[in-house]
């Protein structure tokens, strides 16, 4: 039963609000320390571009699961425009970066801020797109998916490089690109667990053996994610310890030489690899939606963690503040995916 | 190709006895055609293991391998061959498990290919030893010495990932053949009936051999899955733990994954696609299957392309001094045409499947596969020999050209690799006739 209920041009004004109270926080001389806006970004870029990206990668697999969260995950589309407007007002936080006061032809701060702008602005258009025809056919639209999965996996490749790793200039690691567009996926898989806990599955909308069918499947992508996170976390530090270049593993001694930095490391890979992978292992625990919740919340502030831990030792933050910045971006994803009518058109020929 | 008298499938049969019958009329009697292709494969192995003989007798220096490059053809092949060898798992495997159901079409012929190259794959270490006779120092041995190979080289990771591998596959592969091995005790004849039927472990198909052989399937299927990825990780280690320019990045392990992926789905595409012809199998091997597999082939395709993308972008990005050399000699150095080349055929032909049309005709798959394991197997060479060919100190600069003898013995690599896969379409059925009664 829906208790409020908003008209289009409220959930919008809503989203601005939102977008207006992060930059108050972050811009109001609140606290000195200055990297809370970079971490909400590069969390809820991929969080929110993630949802999208898991719909769209399971309507061109023709995945099953989808018909019982299509309608909640096509609808993080708007959030994905306030993601770019307030990465504009990221421009006063360059100086956080190495390579401000010598910048060179790729790191510059202009062409920086228009090539990441323009990627989001991207995303948000072909995820739009593929948000609307998504959501009003019942046969999948392939063409608009591709696009849109084109976009996102650039614009989270780029957010990486760009916003994260040339924070630790000259630190590289080719990985860290696919790393983040695949960590967008997880952080999708696992809010989907998260929404089928608390909404049902769209119990309105389909019988209950097969809400719980859908509800295995999303529990079995989460385990399967966690084994792929695994790898990749494995694959990228492996590398970087055993060639043991200062130049590499600079990065990785700056974070672990503080206790709770290296505290921070161990609990994400026990969120994000060991609590999935251990605790989705039985079938049982698989088919609790509890449960699985319970895991899916453990695997994000995993991946919350995880950006905490790549972003912290250069661009110092805030706690409160950042906490303040998701909750706000948090509420504003709830209030979409309550008036998801709204936002999203009806569908033709039901829900496939 | 010959068949007995009676195994023609009849339009009046029910689906599964037709099925049976075309898959045991694909092991009839060999014909003319068969024994042919076979001799000239033999000849081939023949050459294989002759080249082989004269560099175990006269040593390595007959080989094009040199300083710097010490590394060239064996290992290219070792890890072209390992890359084949992936498909297999990934289509019996993964798409098991993502209950994909055109896996059914390719899944026989993709297991029996995943061991052929493996064991093809692992000649070249062999070869490239030298000294082939002390291969077991790779090996944990209780040696009286105490002497332990090195666990923190990749080249003794590589001998447990691949033998895992292996023996995992084989399982898999066998695990799969019981019911149709029961199905061959029960329509051949005479010894070959015996046979068949020693191999089918006294396979009756009762409720309660069904419920434990799904239950192990999926179990190996699940337990395949992580390997697939895990073994061409650790083959791309051998290259990316050291600190070559080139070599050590950190994509290389979901690189070579993918890469393996698609020069894995491409050969079953070179592999099945004439065998579907010859056999009769087109009712069982649709188009919508092949157009099925395109879009795997076209998927790693992009992933492959996004990993050249990243590291030669990456390399300008940090403005590494020797890694951006090593990229431009890539494109511009000696081996430029072969690049190019790779480039084509791994990244820019593939693009080609995104129509509809493309995917479906069959002509041209059969060919884009032929060109991207050109492509992959270039691409080994140009990863291997390039960084080799320039390291760090223009000093220690040097080039390598293939001789004749790593020429002949990759030539009897593939001559090895259709010599068994025809033997296999002889001695098994190609299709898992239990998997595709459950379609029918």
């Amino acid at each position: 039963m829906m208790l409020v209920t908003f008209k289009r041009r409220d959930l919008y004004l809503l989203l601005l609000l939102a977008a207006g109270l992060v930059l108050l926080f972050e811009y109001g001389k609140l606290t000195p320390n200055r990297g809370a806006l970079l971490l909400t970004l590069v969390f809820w870029s991929g969080l929110a571009q993630g949802c999208l990206a898991l719909a769209a990668a399971a309507e061109l697999t023709r995945a099953r699961w989808i018909a019982s969260l299509r309608r909640e995950l096509l609808c993080v589309h708007p959030l994905l425009l306030v993601l770019a407007l307030l990465f504009l007002c990221l421009a006063p936080r360059l100086d956080l970066y190495p390579w401000h006061e010598k910048p060179g032809p790729w790191l510059n701060g202009p062409f920086f801020l228009v090539r990441n702008l323009l990627l989001l602005l991207a995303v948000w258009w072909t995820g739009r797109r593929f948000a609307l025809s998504a959501a009003a056919r019942a046969e999948p639209c392939q063409r608009d998916a591709v696009l849109f999965l084109f976009a996102f996996v650039a614009c989270q490749s780029l957010l990486a490089f760009d916003l994260v790793m040339s924070l630790a200039y000259p630190w590289m690691s080719s990985l860290l690109g696919a790393y983040f567009f695949v960590e967008a996926l997880y952080a999708g898989v696992a809010l989907a667990a998260l929404l089928f806990f608390v909404l049902g599955g769209g119990k309105q909308r389909q019988a209950p053996e097969v809400i719980g069918a859908h509800h295995r499947d999303v529990a079995r992508l989460l385990f399967g994610f966690s084994v792929l996170w695994g790898g990749l976390f494995f694959a990228q530090f492996l590398l970087l310890w055993y060639g043991n270049l200062p130049e590499e593993t600079g990065f990785i001694v700056a974070r672990l030489q503080s206790a709770g930095l290296r505290n921070l490391a161990l609990l994400v890979i026990l969120a994000c690899f060991v609590a999935p992978f251990i605790g989705l292992m039985a079938r049982r625990v698989k088919e609790r939606p509890a449960l699985v919740a319970l895991v899916a919340l453990a695997v994000l502030a995993g991946l919350f963690g995880e950006r905490l831990f790549f972003i912290l030792p250069e661009a110092p933050l805030h706690l409160g503040v950042t906490l303040f910045q998701n909750l706000v971006l948090g509420m504003g994803w709830l209030v979409l995916v309550h008036g998801q009518g709204e936002v999203l058109p009806e569908a033709v020929g039901g829900e496939g | 190709m010959s068949q007995e008298p009676g195994l023609n499938a009849g339009p009046n049969l029910a689906p599964a006895e037709r099925l049976e019958r075309t898959v045991l009329a694909a092991m009839s009697r060999p014909s003319l055609r068969y024994l042919g292709a076979l001799g000239l494969c033999g000849l081939l192995v023949l050459m294989l293991f002759a080249i082989w003989g004269v560099i175990i007798w006269q040593g390595m220096g007959i080989a094009g391998i040199n300083h710097p490059v010490s590394w060239g053809v064996f290992i290219t092949n070792f890890v072209f061959w390992v890359g084949i060898a992936h498909s297999g798992t990934l289509i019996s495997a993964v798409l098991y498990l993502f209950r994909a159901r055109f896996r059914t079409s390719f899944n026989r012929a993709a297991e029996a290919m995943t061991l052929i190259a493996l064991s093809v794959a692992g000649l070249f270490p062999l070869i490239h030893l030298g000294r082939v006779w002390i291969f077991y120092y790779l090996l944990p041995y209780p040696s009286e010495r105490l002497i332990w190979p090195n666990f923190r080289s990749p080249l003794v990771w590589d001998v447990f990932a691949v033998t895992t591998y292996m023996l995992v596959s084989a399982a898999f592969f066998y695990i799969g053949l019981l019911p149709d091995l029961a199905i061959l005790r029960r329509r051949l004849q005479g010894w070959r009936s015996r046979v068949y039927g020693w191999l089918s472990l006294g396979w009756s198909g009762s409720l309660d051999e069904w419920r434990h052989y799904n239950r192990v399937y999926l179990f190996l299927a699940a337990f395949a899955t992580p390997l697939v990825a895990s073994v061409h990780s650790i083959v791309s280690w051998d290259f990316a733990v050291s600190i070559v320019p080139g070599w050590h990045t950190t994509i290389f392990a979901p690189y070579f994954v993918a890469g393996a992926i698609l020069s894995g789905s491409a050969m079953v595409f070179t592999l099945t696609i004439p065998m579907r012809r010859i056999l009769g199998l087109e009712a069982y091997i649709q188009v919508d299957h092949f157009e099925a597999l395109a879009k795997i082939l076209l998927f790693t395709s992009l992933i492959v392309s996004y990993s050249y993308i990243c590291e030669t972008a990456l390399a300008w990005y940090h403005g590494n001094l020797f890694e951006m050399e090593q990229f431009r000699y890539r494109s511009f150095g000696d081996y430029w045409f072969l690049y190019w080349i790779m480039i084509l055929c791994n990244s820019l032909l593939p693009l080609t499947l995104w129509r509809k049309s493309w995917r479906r005709n069959l002509r041209w798959l059969f060919i884009l596969s032929l060109l991207v394991n050109v492509g992959m197997w270039l691409e080994r060479f140009v990863i291997i020999v390039n960084s080799l060919a320039r390291e760090y100190s223009p000093y220690a600069w040097g080039t390598y050209q293939v001789s004749l003898a790593e020429l002949g013995i990759t030539l009897g690599s593939f001559g090895l690799f259709f010599a068994m896969f025809l033997l296999f379409c002889k001695l098994l059925p190609v299709l898992s006739m239990t998997e595709i009664k459950e379609r029918l």
